[in-house]
């Protein structure tokens, strides 16, 4: 007993600094949301304090009624939002179909190396597709800046995601059910509707939103694409000046704004977020 | 009652005898799930494979913006290439790149690993493990202009909140210059870190999880010790699950370009490029057709060697799951 208590014992303060190194990491990863947070509460004044203060002088809870002051603050989100919605629905619906049809009919839909090419798009840098695509939309009568071209550039990422997610849930939804349902004499749309689509509701509830954060959150293809008469909130929350001052409360008031719905998703979804995120390898 | 089996009729062999699931009868007609799968297949051709065969096409031509418009560029071979490999600026923008991929992908990938084992080995309440879990993964669900903007905010060198919490630490004697040449490419691999961590740690967190309880009874039993174990038992056994991670991260990595918009512009002086912000640049801002293509198409080439090697990876782990 004697020798298997020293084997502990050094686990012990290795645990310790294991321990130790989680803390810091935690408070690395806190510091920078617990600013943002008592920023958005302060003054534009205490903002430009040489000094930059780690706890508010005065709070100034107007921050977040002023972000709205501004019209087109909210027009971001409703853009962002709208933006985000259409596109979640578009790759949802396309993704569903199409990972089915990898799912139950694999060879006839051609194969796994098919969905691994759709997978595929999703990976690779969207260097290629950006200039093309901004001259493509460009020659349209709507121009780059409307909310189609970034409903339809976000495809490139959220659909491959859909249709390969939607198709690990469908295999992992028992096939018999469906086969039963045949000799009952169902037809195959009704099977799949009443039967499978329930099966893997949480998962596609899970890629829904999984893809609305993605889409929600996308940054690169607005900021190229879109500015003047369509502005998702990503593009508007790095140029809040007034004149040469940058306002840093404000900015940040919107940030955590912004934040809500992807945190609370997360919050909600976790357990389904992991095997997204995963691509569908590790079980959440 | 034992049912007699004929050998021979190969209709009889158990379904995991060959490997092969037998043919099932298709139930739909045979237009259905090529419809099905064609949508997608079609709406990905006209988005991702004509703009890449667009990009091809120019990057073999001397295209600039108003040839575009007016149909007036020529073929010139390979100098779009020659001209982008010799230039001192995609030579350096490689040099960050290399720096950014080892400290921004496989830094975070160990960092998750060791953060992800952490959490479960020691922290041993459940509550507290959600809770940390949630705290740690708050960043990564922040879009990249807002990670930007907020470090960005922190690394102001006159009076920002890190260079003062450094000095009221004592840690340093004076203010970095965090947006100075040289400086500016590490700010930007903080601020990556600081996001994208977390997606290693879910990742690897919750393939610790699911290993079967059964085996660390039977270590437990055998006497050994918890060091052991995680390097004997969990680390083998979540292999798949690190390289998975690894790769998701490693794709995010090579096309990442968001925080060098926002946070430095790719400055100062250049300093701050990778290869995938100047194609941009090139292309968008400066409209050299020619030569962002052949930087996109370089970029291309290089990451549609490295997703096929991940993907064949990922096939065989699937495979072994019995997923795909």
């Amino acid at each position: 007993m004697a020798d298997q208590a020293r084997p502990d014992d050094r686990w012990r303060h290795v645990r310790v600094l294991f321990l130790a190194f989680l803390g810091l990491w935690l408070l690395f990863t806190l510091f920078p949301l617990y600013f943002m947070i008592i920023t958005a509460l302060k003054t534009t004044a205490e903002t430009n304090l040489t000094v930059p203060t780690f706890w508010p002088e005065l709070f100034a809870f107007g921050n977040f009624a002023a972000v709205f002051a501004e019209a087109t603050n909210f027009d971001a989100l409703i853009d962002s939002f709208v933006i985000a919605t259409i596109n979640t629905l578009l790759s949802l619906f396309l993704g569903t179909l199409a990972g089915y049809a990898f799912a139950r009919f694999p060879r006839q839909a051609g194969g796994e190396n098919l969905a691994f090419w759709i997978l595929s798009n999703r990976m690779f840098p969207p260097v290629a597709i950006l200039v093309p695509m901004f001259f493509l939309f460009d020659s349209t009568p709507w121009g780059t800046d409307s909310i189609w071209s970034l409903i339809i550039l976000y495809l490139v990422f959220n659909l491959p995601l859909a249709t390969w997610l939607m198709m690990v849930f469908f295999r992992d939804a028992p096939r018999e059910l469906e086969e039963a349902a045949y000799l009952d004499g169902w037809t195959p749309l009704r099977a799949f509707l009443r039967i499978t689509l329930p099966l893997v509701l949480p998962g596609m509830i899970s890629v829904a939103m999984l893809c609305w954060i993605f889409a929600w959150n996308e940054y690169l293809f607005a900021n190229l694409f879109v500015g003047t008469d369509v502005r998702t909130y990503t593009i508007v929350i790095p140029t809040f000046t007034h004149g040469s001052q940058t306002l840093w409360n404000l900015q940040m008031a919107f940030s955590l704004i912004a934040m809500i719905p992807p945190v609370t998703l997360f919050i909600l979804l976790r357990r389904y977020m992991v095997r997204g995120l995963s691509l569908g390898v590790v079980k959440g | 009652m034992r049912q007699a089996i004929v050998r021979g009729d190969p209709s009889t062999y158990p379904d995991w005898f060959d490997g092969k699931r037998r043919q099932r009868p298709l139930i739909v007609a045979r237009w259905v799930p090529i419809a099905m799968v064609g949508l997608p297949v079609a709406v990905l051709f006209a988005i991702v494979v004509y703009p890449t065969i667009w990009m091809f096409y120019h990057s073999l031509r001397d295209t600039n913006i108003t040839g575009l418009f007016t149909g007036n560029h020529a073929y010139i071979g390979f100098a779009n290439y020659g001209t982008v490999f010799s230039s001192d600026r995609f030579q350096d923008s490689l040099v960050h790149l290399l720096q950014y991929l080892s400290f921004g992908a496989v830094l975070q990938v160990i960092l998750g690993c060791v953060l992800a084992l952490t959490l479960y080995e020691v922290v041993k309440s459940n509550l507290w493990r959600t809770i940390i879990l949630i705290l740690l993964v708050l960043p990564m669900m922040l879009p990249p202009s807002i990670v930007g903007v907020l470090w960005r905010f922190l690394l102001t060198p006159s009076n920002g909140a890190v260079n003062q919490a450094l000095l009221d630490l004592g840690l340093i004697a004076s203010h970095i210059e965090w947006f100075n040449a040289g400086v500016s490419l590490w700010s930007i691999i903080i601020a990556d870190v600081w996001n994208w961590t977390a997606l290693p740690l879910l990742i690897i967190y919750s393939g610790r999880v699911s290993l079967p309880p059964a085996v660390y009874e039977a270590a437990r039993v055998d006497g050994a010790s918890q060091w052991k174990v995680v390097r004997r038992i969990t680390l083998p056994m979540l292999k798949e699950v690190i390289a998975i991670a690894f790769i998701l991260r490693f794709t995010d990595a090579f096309k990442f370009v968001d925080l060098v918009y926002v946070m430095t512009s790719g400055g100062p002086a250049q300093t701050s490029e990778l290869p995938t912000y100047i194609a941009f640049q090139r292309g968008i801002r400066e409209f050299a057709i020619g030569e962002a293509a052949a930087y996109a198409i370089i970029i291309f080439a290089i990451s549609a060697i490295l997703v096929t090697l991940f993907l064949q990876y990922m096939k065989r782990v699937m495979r072994a799951q019995g997923l795909a």
